[in-house]
């Protein structure tokens, strides 16, 4: 994929993720689990 | 081929980071924490305000909220009652991720320790302070398996016991103010 093209990509995605997670609350909370078993299987 | 997967890996951290900045903005200023980020001052729920509560009613109760004044932040976290007394613990103290995302833990051992907590709706006030006596932990390790290791076998309650003696998770003890 060229720079370009890559970048608008990026630009979207991270848009979309954002607003994902300010306005869909499951779709956050589902996140923030993976996080936490993420933290809790790896912190120690 | 290492172009391509280059950029997967630049856009997969490229998220993570947007979950991160994203999480911790939008829940800093809240009433209350999320599941994993820090939220701002418990402001909803009745001030607590009478004599000390018999904290057996806690062994109900999975998750709190607790609140840190300085730094005024607050997070979900563990509840155990034992001996009369209410505990809440910290644990992964000695890893990396851990001093990262227990800061509060420190902060609490450093500072005044107030803290508030709301418990079922009702907000109570208290002074954290961090308990390592061995008679102590031995009744707190043991309500800590109990209601979260899947049992307080003699296995477990060792477990926790050996995790506080190492320093690798803390106890705090959510005392009275005036005390």
């Amino acid at each position: 994929m060229r720079t370009k093209n890559y970048l608008l990509l990026c630009a979207a995605a991270v848009a979309c993720w954002s607003l994902a997670l300010l306005y869909i609350p499951a779709f956050a909370d589902t996140v923030e689990q993976l996080m936490l078993l993420f933290l809790s299987t790896n912190a120690g | 081929m290492l172009r391509v997967t280059l950029q997967i890996i630049g856009l997969l951290l490229l998220l993570l980071a947007t979950t991160i900045i994203t999480l911790r903005l939008a829940h800093q200023d809240a009433d209350g924490p999320s599941i994993l980020f820090p939220g701002g001052a418990l402001i909803s729920g009745t001030l607590y305000n009478g004599p000390e509560p018999d904290w057996r009613f806690t062994d109900d109760i999975p998750i709190i909220e607790l609140q840190l004044e300085d730094p005024l932040s607050s997070r979900r976290i563990f509840v155990m009652e034992s001996d009369g007394k209410v505990y809440v613990p910290s644990g992964y103290m000695r890893s990396l991720l851990g001093r990262i995302w227990k800061e509060w833990a420190f902060s609490a051992e450093a500072g005044d320790g107030l803290a508030v907590a709301r418990i079922d709706g009702i907000r109570y006030q208290r002074r954290l302070i961090r308990v390592t006596e061995p008679d102590v932990i031995a009744g707190v390790a043991a309500k800590l398996a109990q209601k979260y290791a899947g049992g307080a076998t003699p296995e477990t309650v060792a477990e926790v016991s050996q995790s506080v003696a190492d320093g690798d998770t803390w106890i705090f003890e959510m005392a009275p103010r005036l005390r």
